[in-house]
C-alpha cells in the first residue's frame, strides 16, 4: 500500500500545480438517453485513478470522449491548466492519451513490432518502405521495458491474451502516452499475469504516467487505486481516496437509485412444481458450478455484471452451447440435445440480441409469431394461411402489439413491439420455462411496463420464468428471487426479503 | 499444400513431362500470375475481385486497337494500364466509400467490362497487332523468355511491396483489423482503393502478354480467368479472412493450377470439367488448411 499512498500526492486543498489533465462538465447524449451529464474528472501524473460504476453508468462513454472517438456535446478539456480541444483520435494522441480497450486493437497476422508501430512505421530510404531493423530494435526496447520476452517478429495471433495486452501497452508507450486508460485489464488474466501487470503499473507510475483504471474488482481497486471516482447514470457521484472509504460505501454509491413503484407485481406466494433444476452445470462456453431452481409461477432473476456468464448459462440450458458437466432437468426429465429438443420439451428463449437471434426481420409479424409453434397449429403439415393469420391476429390483440397489421414486416416495428412479437412467438408455443435475456434492452419506459405485465401473465398461467437482466432495479421490482453470477459461476441466491440493488451488486462485485 | 502440388505433378503423365511442355506451362502461367499476385493482396484485405478476367479481356481489346491504329506498343500499353486502373478505381471506390461488398461490386464491373468488350469489337477479334507486341510473349531477354522475366519481376515487386513497405503492412491490417488501422490514424479508404487499382492495373499489364501470346485480341479471351486466379491464391494458402496470407504460396498455387490445366488438356478433358477439377483442388486445399488449424 505504501507505493500507492506515495503516488497519490497532495490530497484536498494545496493543489500546487494544475493536474496533468482535466475534464470539466462533459455532457454527451445519444437519441433517447443521456450517457454523460456534466461529468468532471481530474487526472494527475503518476496516479492511478479508478473509475467505478455499474453497466451503463457512463464509464465507456467518458473514455471514448477522452480518446476522441466520441465528440462531447458540452464540456471542456484542460491540459496542465491550458484549455485544449479533443475532436478526433489524433487530437487525443497528440495530448498523450492512449486507451487500451477490452477488445484489443491488434492486427492478428502482423508481427509484434508492426502492431506497435502501426501507422507510425520508421521510414526506410526508398519512399514508402519500412525500416525493419530500426522498427524491431525500438520494439525490442519497449518490450524489455515491460519485461515481455516475446520475439518482436512473432505474429500477434500466436500470443496469449496477457502478452497481447502488454503489446498494446507497448504500443501506447511508443506513442509517448502520458495518460493511459485501462479498461477491465485483468478480466482475462491469470493471477500471475495480474501481478505482472500491477508491477508494470507501478513502474509506469514512477515514470509519471497517469492511469485511469476501470474495473469491477474491488480488491484490485483498493490495491492499485490512488483515487476513486464513482459514476452513476451518467453523473459523477463522488471522488474519494481509497483510504477513506470502504467497499460497502462504494457499492452504495454505485447503486442508490430511487425505486420506481409504478408497477406493482403480485409476488408469487406459493410456487408450483419444480420446472427447472440445475445442479453443478458446466458448459463449453466457460460457465461452471451452476445451481438453479425455478418453479412454476415464479420469476427468478439472474443477475451479474457484463461478462459474468449469464447469457452463457441461458445458451447452455437451451442447448445452444454444449453442456459438459452437471445435470439439467426440465419437468423432472433430463434435458439434453440442442435447441430443437429444448423447444419440444417446452423451453423458450427470448434472446438478448432480438434482431439477430429472435426475429426474422424481413418476414411479417404473423410469420414470426407462428415460427415456433407451426407443428401445434398445423399438425398435419399443411399450412393454411387463413388459419395462420387468425392465430397471429389473436396474439397481436392479446399482447396489444402496435402494428398496422399481421402482414407488416417486423423490421418496421418499434423495439418494444418487436420484443412483444418475440414473446408472442413463445406464447403460441405454450412453453413451460421461458428464459428472458435482457427483455427490456433498448425499449422505452412505457413499453417496459407492458413487457413486465406480459411476463407476469405468463407466470400466472403456470409457466416458470428465468429473467436475465443487467438493470438491478428491474430485478428487484419484478423477480421473486434472484441468483447472482460472477466470473461464470453462480455465487449467491437472494430471497425476496433480501432482494435489493445493493445486495445484488455486492454479490456481483466482491472478490472472495 | 506442397503435398498437393506434388500429387498434381505425379497425376498427369502422358506427354506431360516433356521439357517443352513444362516450359510452356511456365509461360502460360505468367499471365495468371500477374492476376493472382494482386488478387492475393485484395484477398488479404478480406475482399475479392471477380472482374479481373473481364477487365483483362477489355484491356486486350483496347491494347490491340491502339496497337493496330498507332503501331506504338508504349501507347497501347499505356491505354491498357489506364483502363485497368480505372476499373480498379471504380471497384475500390465503391467498396471503400460506399461500403458495398466486394463480391457484388466486382461482379457488376465484370458484367460491364465483358459487355463493353463484346460491344466495342462487335464480337470480332482484333488482329494484326504487330511484332512489337508479340515480342512480349515470344521474345527473349538475355536468353530467357520475356514472359518469365516479367513474371519474376512482378513477383519481386509485389514481394517488396507487401513485406517491405507501409502499403504492404496496411494491406494485412485492412484484413486483420481494419478498425485498429483507422484508429491508428491511417487513411484506410485510400489504401483500400489502392489495392483494387493495383489489381486493375496489373490486369492491364497482363493484357500485353495475353495479346502477344494470341497475336490478337479476342473479346472473350480471358473471361473466367479470375476464377483460376482466386483458386491459385486460395490454394496457395491465403485465407479469405483476417489478413492471413503468403505471397509465395500464390506462386505455387498458380503453378499448380497451370499444371492441372495443362495435364487435363493433354488428356483432352473439356474446359468445363477442368474448372470442376480446380474446384475440387480448392476444396481440398481448404480442408487441409482447416485440419492444420484445429
Amino acid at each position: 500500500m505504501t507505493a500507492v499512498a506515495a503516488a497519490v500526492g497532495p490530497a484536498h486543498g494545496g493543489e500546487q500545480a494544475a493536474p496533468l489533465f482535466e475534464l470539466r462538465g462533459i455532457t454527451k447524449s445519444f437519441p433517447g438517453v443521456r450517457a454523460l451529464d456534466a461529468v468532471s474528472l481530474e487526472i494527475r501524473a503518476g496516479e492511478v485513478h479508478v473509475l467505478l460504476g455499474e453497466n451503463g453508468a457512463g464509464k465507456s462513454s467518458l473514455m471514448k470522449v477522452l480518446c476522441g472517438a466520441y465528440l462531447a456535446d458540452q464540456g471542456e478539456f484542460f491540459h496542465r491548466g491550458e484549455p485544449v480541444a479533443i475532436r478526433s483520435p489524433a487530437d487525443a494522441r497528440t495530448l498523450g492519451i492512449a486507451v487500451i480497450f477490452q477488445e484489443f486493437s491488434l492486427v492478428p497476422y502482423l508481427s509484434v513490432a508492426q502492431n506497435i508501430f502501426l501507422g507510425r512505421e520508421p521510414r526506410g530510404k526508398i519512399p514508402g518502405s519500412v525500416d525493419h531493423k530500426r522498427m524491431h530494435a525500438r520494439a525490442r526496447e519497449l518490450l524489455d521495458r515491460l519485461g515481455l520476452e516475446v520475439d518482436t517478429r512473432a505474429l500477434v495471433h500466436t500470443l496469449g491474451v496477457a502478452q497481447q495486452q502488454l503489446v498494446e501497452i507497448a504500443k501506447a508507450l511508443s506513442q509517448e502516452a502520458r495518460i493511459l486508460v485501462l479498461d477491465e485489464p485483468t478480466a482475462a488474466l491469470s493471477e500471475r499475469e495480474t501481478e505482472r501487470l500491477f508491477s508494470i503499473i507501478q513502474r509506469l507510475q514512477s515514470q509519471g504516467v497517469a492511469m485511469i483504471y476501470i474495473s469491477h474488482r474491488l480488491a484490485e481497486v483498493f490495491r492499485v487505486g490512488g483515487r476513486i471516482t464513482v459514476l452513476r447514470d451518467g453523473r459523477k457521484v463522488g471522488s474519494l481516496l481509497p483510504a477513506s472509504t470502504t467497499p460497502d460505501e462504494l457499492v452504495s454509491m454505485m447503486v442508490g437509485r430511487k425505486v420506481d413503484t409504478s408497477y406493482a407485481r403480485r409476488y408469487c406466494e406459493s410456487p408450483g412444481e419444480v420446472v427447472l433444476e440445475v445442479k453443478g452445470m458446466g458448459a463449453v462456453n466457460g460457465v461452471s458450478g451452476v445451481d438453479l431452481v425455478v418453479r412454476a409461477g415464479e420469476i427468478v432473476g439472474l443477475s451479474g455484471l457484463v461478462g459474468s456468464g449469464r447469457t452463457e448459462v441461458a445458451r447452455a440450458l437451451f442447448g445452444a452451447d454444449r453442456v459438459t458437466a452437471g445435470e439439467v432437468r426440465l419437468l423432472n426429465r433430463s434435458r439434453e440435445g440442442g435447441p430443437d429438443r429444448a423447444v419440444r420439451s417446452g423451453m423458450a428463449l427470448v434472446p438478448e440480441k432480438r434482431k439477430q437471434e429472435g426475429l426474422a426481420l424481413i418476414r411479417s409479424v404473423a410469420d414470426n409469431i407462428l415460427l415456433a409453434s407451426l407443428k401445434q397449429i398445423f399438425p398435419r403439415g399443411w399450412f393454411s394461411p387463413a388459419k395462420g393469420i387468425g392465430v397471429a391476429s389473436e396474439r397481436i390483440r392479446q399482447l396489444r402489439i402496435a402494428t398496422p397489421g399481421p402482414r407488416q414486416m417486423v423490421q418496421f416495428l418499434s423495439g418494444g413491439n418487436q420484443q412483444k412479437v418475440v414473446v408472442a412467438k413463445w406464447l403460441s408455443a405454450d412453453a413451460k420455462l421461458i428464459i428472458f435475456d435482457e427483455p427490456t434492452l433498448g425499449i422505452d419506459v412505457g413499453a417496459k411496463e407492458e413487457i413486465f405485465a406480459l411476463i407476469d401473465q405468463l407466470v400466472q398461467r403456470g409457466a416458470a420464468v428465468l429473467m436475465i437482466s443487467s438493470e438491478l432495479s428491474e430485478v428487484v421490482k419484478v423477480c421473486d428471487r434472484a441468483y447472482v453470477m460472477r466470473d461464470k459461476r453462480v455465487v449467491g441466491e437472494l430471497a425476496r426479503a433480501e432482494l435489493s440493488e445493493t445486495n445484488l451488486l455486492r454479490l456481483a462485485m466482491h472478490d472472495a | 499444400m506442397l503435398v498437393v502440388l506434388g500429387a498434381g505433378f505425379a497425376s498427369s503423365s502422358t506427354g506431360f513431362l516433356d521439357g517443352a511442355n513444362l516450359a510452356n506451362i511456365g509461360m502460360q502461367s505468367t499471365i495468371l500470375l500477374l492476376l493472382a499476385l494482386p488478387m492475393t493482396l485484395i484477398m488479404l484485405t478480406e475482399g475479392i475481385d471477380l472482374s479481373m478476367g473481364a477487365v483483362l479481356t477489355l484491356a486486350c481489346v483496347v491494347l490491340a486497337a491502339i496497337a493496330v491504329k498507332t503501331g506504338s506498343v508504349t501507347l497501347a500499353l499505356a491505354g491498357a494500364l489506364a483502363l485497368g486502373a480505372a476499373f480498379g478505381f471504380a471497384n475500390g471506390a465503391l467498396v471503400a466509400w460506399l461500403g458495398l461488398p466486394p463480391f457484388v461490386v466486382t461482379l457488376g464491373t465484370l458484367g460491364i467490362a465483358s459487355g463493353l468488350a463484346l460491344v466495342t469489337t462487335g464480337a470480332q477479334s482484333i488482329t494484326g497487332v504487330g511484332d512489337d507486341v508479340v515480342y512480349f510473349y515470344a521474345g527473349k531477354l538475355a536468353g530467357i523468355p520475356v514472359p518469365l522475366v516479367l513474371g519474376a519481376a512482378a513477383y519481386l515487386a509485389m514481394h517488396g511491396l507487401l513485406y517491405h513497405t507501409r502499403f504492404g503492412t496496411y494491406v494485412f491490417a485492412l484484413g486483420g483489423n481494419r478498425e485498429a488501422l483507422r484508429l491508428a490514424g491511417v487513411r484506410v479508404n485510400a489504401y483500400l482503393i489502392g489495392v483494387y487499382v493495383l489489381g486493375g492495373a496489373m490486369a492491364g499489364f497482363a493484357a500485353l502478354l495475353l495479346t502477344a501470346r494470341m497475336s490478337a485480341a479476342h473479346p472473350t479471351a480471358a473471361i473466367g480467368m479470375e476464377f483460376d486466379a482466386i483458386a491459385a491464391v486460395a490454394i496457395g494458402g491465403t485465407s479469405f479472412e483476417k489478413g492471413n496470407g503468403w505471397l509465395f504460396g500464390t506462386v505455387l498455387g498458380v503453378l499448380l493450377v497451370g499444371v492441372l490445366r495443362n495435364g487435363l488438356n493433354l488428356l483432352a478433358v473439356p474446359s468445363s470439367l477442368q474448372v470442376a477439377a480446380i474446384g475440387v483442388l480448392i476444396i481440398a486445399a481448404l480442408v487441409i488448411e482447416s485440419f492444420k488449424n484445429t
